[in-house]
């Protein structure tokens, strides 16, 4: 599985909503989710990387695939190292 | 007082509070075993400042707030020490909303990390605490009984926090172990930075009748206290850290 198609599958269960909802251009708030939702989404997609997401960088995502393109460089760095 | 040869979890200790207790604890002769969730690099660091004292750190990874996480923990420091002397309950966080906004999921969190952690570890440590003596502090807030904007959900996990702790204390007396909490106000950390407005620092030192705010090294201190044999008499208490802001809740007039 693809840490895209991970970290969908993470956001999905958390935000309550199916995955072909969640594309790349999706935002938290067109699937309705509050400011829980998303410290639960990061949380758990840091926990399952075993990488850090700080909040000023969070905050910079515009959509889920921002999201997604930080995890993968991250995670990949990690993997590097 | 010394902790010369101790073994102390503080959880939540890579950062703020936590830390400067794990510090405090560390320079009285105290092992450290640090306890974190998101921030490794956090952690690192402050077990590398334990290290500088002369004692030894273990870092330990893990989420309070799921109950399976809190037994790996514990399985470590069992399998890899096979006691404990110290517990620092302090991991916590929340939900800052008001009460009309509150929802099941919030509250939930709330409890889970704030409260639910603090029976399931004490219950552990107590186990690892056999015959030693063993101290447990959990970390309050003033917000357990005063009234602050947004803080229902935290501010009732810390009252519940403490009726846990005087429960522990009077179960756990028997078995030599002395249990306490510790309440601060507001402590200028970097969560308190990100958390409240501008303009609320300011404000809360002023209105701190010692003139500045609780600072970390003030809970440490405390803290120190309460897991050495001095405070062996002081048993489900919480001892109140806020420079005298609860008993004069408002400000005081500057004299000339």
């Amino acid at each position: 599985m693809s840490v895209e198609e991970q970290i969908r599958d993470i956001v999905a269960n958390i935000v309550h909503v199916d995955k072909t909802a969640i594309t790349r251009q999706g935002t938290f708030k067109d699937w309705k989710a509050d400011s829980l939702d998303i410290v639960q989404a990061m949380v758990a997609v840091e926990d399952a990387f075993d990488i850090e997401i700080p909040d000023e960088e969070a905050q910079k995502f515009q959509n889920f695939g921002d999201f997604v393109d930080y995890v993968e460089s991250h995670a990949a760095k990690k993997e590097g190292q | 007082m010394s902790l010369e040869g101790k073994l102390a979890l503080v959880t939540g200790s890579g950062r703020g509070i936590g830390r400067a207790i794990a510090l405090e604890l560390a320079s009285q002769g105290s092992d450290i075993i640090v306890n974190f969730f998101r921030r490794r690099e956090a952690a690192e660091q402050t077990a590398k400042e334990i290290e500088a004292t002369g004692v030894q750190a273990e870092v330990i990874k893990a989420n309070v707030g799921d109950p399976a996480k809190i037994d790996e923990m514990f399985d470590t420091i069992s399998s890899k020490f096979g006691h404990l002397d110290i517990f620092i309950s302090n991991a916590a966080s929340g939900v800052g909303r008001s009460i009309m906004d509150l929802d099941v999921k919030a509250w939930n969190w709330t409890m889970d990390i704030n409260v639910r952690a603090f029976l399931l570890s004490a219950q552990r440590a107590a186990k690892l605490m056999e015959g030693r003596s063993g101290k447990i502090v959990s970390i309050s807030s003033l917000g357990s009984f005063l009234v602050w904007p947004t803080y229902a959900a935290v501010g009732v996990s810390k009252a519940a926090l403490e009726a846990l702790t005087r429960y522990l204390a009077i179960e756990l007396a028997p078995k030599g172990i002395c249990v306490n909490a510790v309440a601060a106000s507001a402590v200028e950390t970097e969560a308190l930075k990100f958390y409240i407005k501008e303009g609320f620092m300011t404000d809360t030192r002023q209105a701190t009748p010692v003139g500045r705010m609780v600072a970390p090294e003030d809970v440490a201190n405390v803290v120190a206290f309460l897991c050495s044999e001095e405070a062996f008499m002081i048993r489900g208490q919480v001892i109140i850290v806020d420079g005298g802001t609860s008993v004069a809740p408002f400000v005081m007039p500057k004299e000339d």
